[in-house]
């Protein structure tokens, strides 16, 4: 315990909770859709992968600014989170969960493996923005450019808080998430409601994509299956349908991931993770944020 | 012929694990464990036989109790949560399971050679068929004798009080409840029988390919536990067989010129699937074909 380790530990949760908030946002996305949907969405995460892919054949194809570049990952994203709505969600039966569930994993397979092909399973380069800025803070060091993934993480979140409680659209949202059936009552298009959801939290991924690829410096296909399982880590931390939680999950498991990665090596790094959400699920198996009644 | 042959031993082994996820699957869970389970088959039979030279069959049996036990102990806490955020649970064991072997060391030397799992570069030399003479067609024939066992007891597990409470649990926790089940005692035992199929059928993977490692166990292999039951429909056992022939057998080996658009293919075929037979393809009750008398009137009715 000698004062370099205590730096270097310090050193490890700040990247943590800074990189955090990129698992925040996808933790948030699964969160929204099971709000009103009751459902997981284990497509989303590979959605969020193929929007920032879209965003990768924008900068090749045009060498766009990388502001262009995550835009297009976030829109492309969101746009294929109505596809997936509309494959695996819309047409499957309402009461029988497991259809839309394996109609989920089977889109995350294809999106997956149309992704490989497309990219030939080879990593390419990510833009990324404030690479060699670096802020000392004594002798801790602040990425610049995990600052800037933290600072659009926290303006997605601030984005989707003024949708959720500012304009009509996230009153009806919030509306079927409570009831949906007397939502309905009330006029509101839940099938609408459940597609712009999609659409919100396929951009909400895209970001996260984007910022994830923008942190790492390339972009390969591996990062879809770990965007999924730590997304629904977070999820199950924070409590399924609760939004504080996803965020405070988010920064507990970036935080959490790193300080195993310094003390235990990577390769063991997640097992560690697991046994977070293990013991969650042991001791509080609602989250943190989650009431009984969102249990399923 | 060989080559049959050995397309009959990886549909053997995927009906073990698709049946493994069948019995979960009755009481209405979706466990993504399944091939963490089939993992820890897996090394515990090769240990059993590269390392202490057992013979095959008590070496799957010991496979298929530990990874019962394991599945039992696993099940409490998982089981605690319900339908989706059960999945997560599972998912995030199956994944530590993975990592765990992933990092696990541990050999012996055995005629001059160290024999055992070595972390990342996987078991090797699980030779117990070639080393004791078995041709191709003696493993096959054992292959499938283990998995008509294992069906045929299913089968009547199915079709015996048990079935019917796993069902009943399936259907309406609720219900089921009310009516004096024990709804852990149930999930949990449907854990553990789904973990002693999947252990014996991970035992057996083990010795038919000689060489195993963490990458085969990952979620890819649990999407295919859940998959061949939920295509197969949950009315028997042998929609679970159907999908498995269907998905190993024709989309594949029999299209394999198509290459790897195979794989994209696969995912297309579950969402249509879904779509237009969301109960899978022998649906939800049992085939009329194979109805008795007598269980008939224990059948549940589905309450709409």
């Amino acid at each position: 315990m000698d004062y370099f380790f205590f730096i270097d530990l310090i050193q490890s949760t700040v990247d943590g909770l800074l990189f955090g908030t990129t698992y925040a946002l996808i933790g948030i996305g699964f969160t929204l859709i099971f709000g009103v949907m009751r459902k997981l969405n284990l497509a989303y995460g590979a959605a969020a992968l193929a929007g920032t892919y879209i965003g990768l054949v924008v900068f090749l194809m045009f060498d766009a600014h990388p502001a262009l570049v995550f835009l297009a990952s976030a829109l492309g994203s969101g746009l294929i989170g109505l596809v997936v709505y509309l494959c695996c969600f819309r047409f499957t039966p309402s009461n029988y969960p497991m259809a839309s569930l394996l109609a989920s994993v089977g889109m995350l397979l294809f999106i997956d493996e149309v992704v490989i092909h497309a990219s030939h399973g080879l990593p390419y380069p990510y833009p990324s923005v404030f690479r060699d800025a670096i802020i000392e803070l004594g002798d801790v060091w602040v990425r610049g450019d995990l600052l800037f993934v933290f600072f659009m993480c926290v303006v997605a979140m601030a984005a989707l808080f003024w949708l959720l409680y500012r304009t009509p659209l996230g009153l009806a949202t919030r509306a079927v998430s409570q009831q949906p059936r007397a939502a309905q009552l009330c006029g509101i298009d839940v099938t609408r409601v459940n597609m712009m959801t999609f659409g919100i939290a396929g951009v909400l991924g895209g970001i996260a994509g984007a910022m994830t690829a923008a942190a790492v410096g390339v972009l390969s296909p591996v990062i879809a299956m770990g965007l999924t399982v730590k997304g629904l880590i977070v999820v199950v931390i924070g409590g399924l349908g609760s939004i504080p939680g996803a965020i405070i999950g988010g920064l507990l498991v970036g935080a959490a991931e790193n300080i195993f990665l310094l003390l235990r090596g990577v390769t063991e790094r997640d097992i560690y993770v697991m046994l977070l959400l293990f013991i969650f699920l042991t001791l509080r198996p609602g989250g943190l944020f989650g009431s009984a009644q969102t249990r399923d | 012929m060989d080559f049959y042959l050995g397309l009959l031993q990886i549909i053997g082994v995927h009906t073990l694990l698709g049946l493994s996820a069948y019995v979960v699957l009755l009481t209405g869970q979706v466990s993504m464990a399944q091939a963490g389970f089939y993992a820890i088959g897996a090394y515990v039979a090769a240990m059993c036989t590269a390392m202490f030279g057992l013979h095959i069959l008590p070496a799957i049996i010991v496979a298929g109790l530990v990874t019962a036990a394991i599945a039992c102990v696993v099940g409490f806490p998982a089981l605690r949560v319900k339908g989706l955020m059960l999945v997560v649970a599972t998912l995030a064991f199956g994944e530590m399971v993975r990592l765990f072997f992933f990092n696990f060391s541990w050999q012996v030397e055995r005629g001059g050679e160290l024999i055992g799992p070595n972390s990342a570069e996987g078991f090797r030399a699980i030779r117990f068929f070639p080393e004791n003479g078995w041709e191709i067609w003696h493993v096959t024939g054992f292959i499938w004798i283990v998995v008509a066992v294992v069906m045929g007891a299913l089968w009547w597990i199915d079709n015996t009080r048990a079935g019917a409470v796993l069902r009943a649990v399936g259907h309406d926790e609720t219900a089921a409840q009310s009516i004096g089940l024990n709804l852990t005692a149930v999930k949990v035992g449907a854990m553990t029988l789904g973990g002693l199929v999947a252990g014996m059928g991970g035992g057996i993977y083990a010795h038919t390919v000689t060489h195993i490692e963490h990458a085969v166990f990952g979620v890819l292999l649990a999407t295919f536990a859940i998959a061949y039951p939920i295509l197969g429909g949950l009315g028997s056992v042998f929609g679970t067989l159907i999908a498995v022939i269907f998905i190993q057998g024709f989309l594949v080996e029999g299209l394999r010129f198509l290459g790897d658009w195979r794989s994209l293919l696969f995912g297309a075929l579950i969402v249509l699937a879904m779509n237009f037979r969301p109960t899978g393809l022998l649906g939800e009750r049992m085939p009329r074909l194979f109805k008795r008398r007598g269980p008939d009137k224990l059948e549940l009715k589905e309450a709409e």
